[in-house]
């Protein structure tokens, strides 16, 4: 491979078709509980990107710089097709007797209260709250692109036999949170910039979204009929293996990249490779069947 | 907004959330937010033209620089620049020059009469005239791989020629098979022969008939990274046949013809904005709230939804539909009868 790296792409929202009528709701082979832990995504994600986009949007009146505005709007772009198309996988738990409603309508009464008190606000601290908001996006981003980039440095998942669509859908997902990871980074040193804000919301997100995604996983697990009483339990022993036969990312992959992100010259475009992510999307089957 | 009361969870993570927040706001008013007045930026320039060429049958090369031979914004092949003509007519133009000359672009025009008139006003450029363009944009990222097939047909030759050159530079495997009218109306076909040899394949329709995507990819490896640029029959051809991975340009969504013209009230200001029949709502409302949210432009990613709160509409939209979506409309392809009214 070569050094041909593009420096900037004009993002823009690619149409994507997912047929989930052949996949299992238990779509790691052997691994209930991990497709489950997988399968979180489905529930947290959509209401988290649908909450990006709304801040997103509320925020293009601020903006004053022309290539950071086209950024954002390709991302609102991208952003809402990743909403539309894990609805789609979790329309898939819905048939098979998994109600996801009692967790997705708390995590839908946090967001959307938060944006929804912001534009009861004041224009000066209506924009303080967007920046808040903004600032917590931007930390989280730079966790989906680093899942994005583990997803596709993930041979482990193929070798074990997952299933190929729901494969695809991580994948082309997490290549396109790597194409544009330095969208949610770039408007917050637009708006805001300023070191303090960088820091305080990272370290707000990462025990947010821990406690929500354990407690999505531990929700889905408990309401799958399928599952005996030991596997409902997540256990260290499991998270062990996981990470041993290369299925999750572990703490090795997190941590260095939590202290990268504290750095005062910390800019998303040095990890993950664009190049790995735009050669993945031409090949990803929903993306192909998308553009027909 | 949920009826479902918050459980311990959601309030400790609102809890976070409110102490984060609470921190921020009170630390802000010692060290307000930046103005953003200052970091105004429109990513233009004026450039002038410092040489035109004929190329081809109907094609110039336009060599543009800095007034004060500055050096330009760096860039990468397949990145374009969209040029603003003095008509107020935007059109974008691949750079088929060498992204190592920091001084000079180069863009090739082929004059299209019946087209949009935006060719011939480009065609009308003469040394030392001055052009307003964006910084360069990259629509079709090219990545360094192992082995290419470029396939390019008449003035779609103009982004893959850069590419070549850095896919010869690299020592990548490739061939290029370039398509076109007649061999006069091909730009750069000594030049590509004098690069790659045996490597390219002139194929003028005139001599060998309109190609199929099977002729065009043959027995290619599965494997190989397809870059194609021409015209559209060309792209749904290839895109049909091709099994691997395949780069194609997106250009902008394809104009509004034989549309009904109608008026969009926008509720929150009162204000009818009529949409005439050649363009979307999108297009008649951002003259109105530049600021409105869109994405796509091409009525499947759902971003430029707005609620409808009166009138009806139809729904030329494919956006998978979510809560509320039959009441919303996707105002960058949805047209609408009489008059509607939407919530923005």
């Amino acid at each position: 491979m070569t050094a041909i790296e593009p420096t900037s792409v004009a993002l823009h929202a690619r149409d994507v078709q997912f047929d989930w009528s052949k996949t299992p709701v238990h779509w790691v082979p052997d691994e209930p509980e991990l497709a489950h832990f997988y399968n979180v995504m489905h529930l947290l994600l959509p209401e988290l990107e649908l909450w990006f986009v709304q801040v997103f949007t509320d925020a293009l009146p601020y903006i004053t710089d022309a290539k950071v505005r086209e950024d954002v709007l390709g991302f609102i772009g991208q952003e809402n097709m990743h909403a539309n198309a894990h609805q789609g996988a979790l329309d898939l738990l819905a048939a098979n007797g998994i109600d996801p409603e009692p967790y997705t309508s708390q995590v839908h009464h946090l967001l959307q209260g938060w944006i929804d008190r912001t534009r009861k606000m004041k224009p000066k601290r209506r924009k303080q709250s967007l920046l808040n908001q903004i600032a917590v996006i931007a930390a989280g981003e730079h966790f989906t692109a680093v899942l994005g980039d583990f997803a596709l440095n993930s041979p482990a998942f193929d070798e074990v036999g997952t299933d190929p669509v729901m494969s695809d859908l991580l994948r082309w997902h997490g290549a396109e949170e790597v194409e544009h990871r330095s969208v949610a980074f770039d408007l917050f040193r637009h708006l805001d910039g300023r070191y303090p804000m960088q820091v305080v919301s990272m370290l707000a997100v990462i025990p947010a979204l821990w406690m929500l995604w354990h407690r999505g996983a531990r929700m889905l697990l408990e309401a799958d009929p399928t599952l005996t009483p030991k596997q409902r339990k997540l256990t260290l022993r499991k998270f062990r293996r996981w990470h041993r036969r290369g299925l999750l990312p572990n703490a090795k992959i997190y941590l260095p990249q939590l202290t990268h992100y504290l750095k005062g010259d910390y800019h998303p475009s040095h990890y993950g490779s664009t190049t790995q992510a735009i050669a993945y999307l031409a090949t990803s089957p929903a993306a192909k069947a998308g553009q027909q | 907004m949920t009826e479902t009361p918050p459980d311990l969870l959601t309030r400790t993570t609102a809890k976070l959330i409110e102490t984060a927040e609470r921190t921020l706001n009170f630390w802000s008013r010692f060290q307000p937010p930046p103005d953003t007045e200052l970091r105004r930026n429109d990513h233009l320039q004026t450039l002038v033209v410092r040489e035109v060429r004929a190329e081809a049958e109907d094609v110039v090369s336009l060599t543009l620089a800095a007034q004060n031979g500055a050096e330009l914004p760096a860039w990468d092949p397949g990145c374009h620049l969209d040029v603003l003509l003095p008509s107020g007519l935007k059109r974008q133009y691949s750079l088929n020059g060498d992204p190592a000359d920091r001084h000079s672009y180069r863009i090739s025009v082929r004059r299209l009469p019946d087209g949009g008139g935006g060719s011939v006003q480009m065609h009308q450029l003469r040394t030392g005239h001055a052009v307003t363009v964006s910084h360069p944009r990259n629509a079709f990222p090219f990545i360094g791989r192992d082995r290419y097939l470029f396939l390019a047909g008449g003035i779609g030759i103009t982004p893959i020629l850069p590419m070549v050159r850095a896919a010869q530079r690299i020592g990548a495997g490739w061939q290029l098979i370039y398509t076109g009218r007649s061999r006069e109306s091909m730009p750069f076909a000594r030049e590509l022969l004098e690069l790659g040899g045996d490597r390219v394949f002139i194929r003028p329709d005139e001599e060998f008939g309109f190609p199929t995507g099977e002729e065009l990819i043959g027995d290619t490896d599965p494997g190989t990274h397809i870059y194609l640029c021409g015209p559209p029959p060309m792209i749904d051809t290839v895109r049909r046949a091709a099994q691997g991975p395949l780069h194609y340009e997106r250009f902008s969504p394809p104009p509004v013809v034989n549309g009904t013209p109608f008026e969009v009230e926008l509720a929150r200001t009162g204000v009818v904005v009529e949409v005439g029949a050649e363009e979307s709502a999108l297009t008649a409302i951002l003259r109105e709230v530049p600021t409105a949210g869109y994405s796509c432009r091409q009525g499947f990613c759902g971003a430029c939804r707005i609620p409808v709160l009166g009138g009806t509409f139809e729904r030329n939209d494919h956006a998978m539909s979510r809560d509320g979506a039959d009441r919303s409309m996707t105002v960058c392809v949805s047209r609408a009868e009489g008059r509607v009214v939407l919530d923005i």
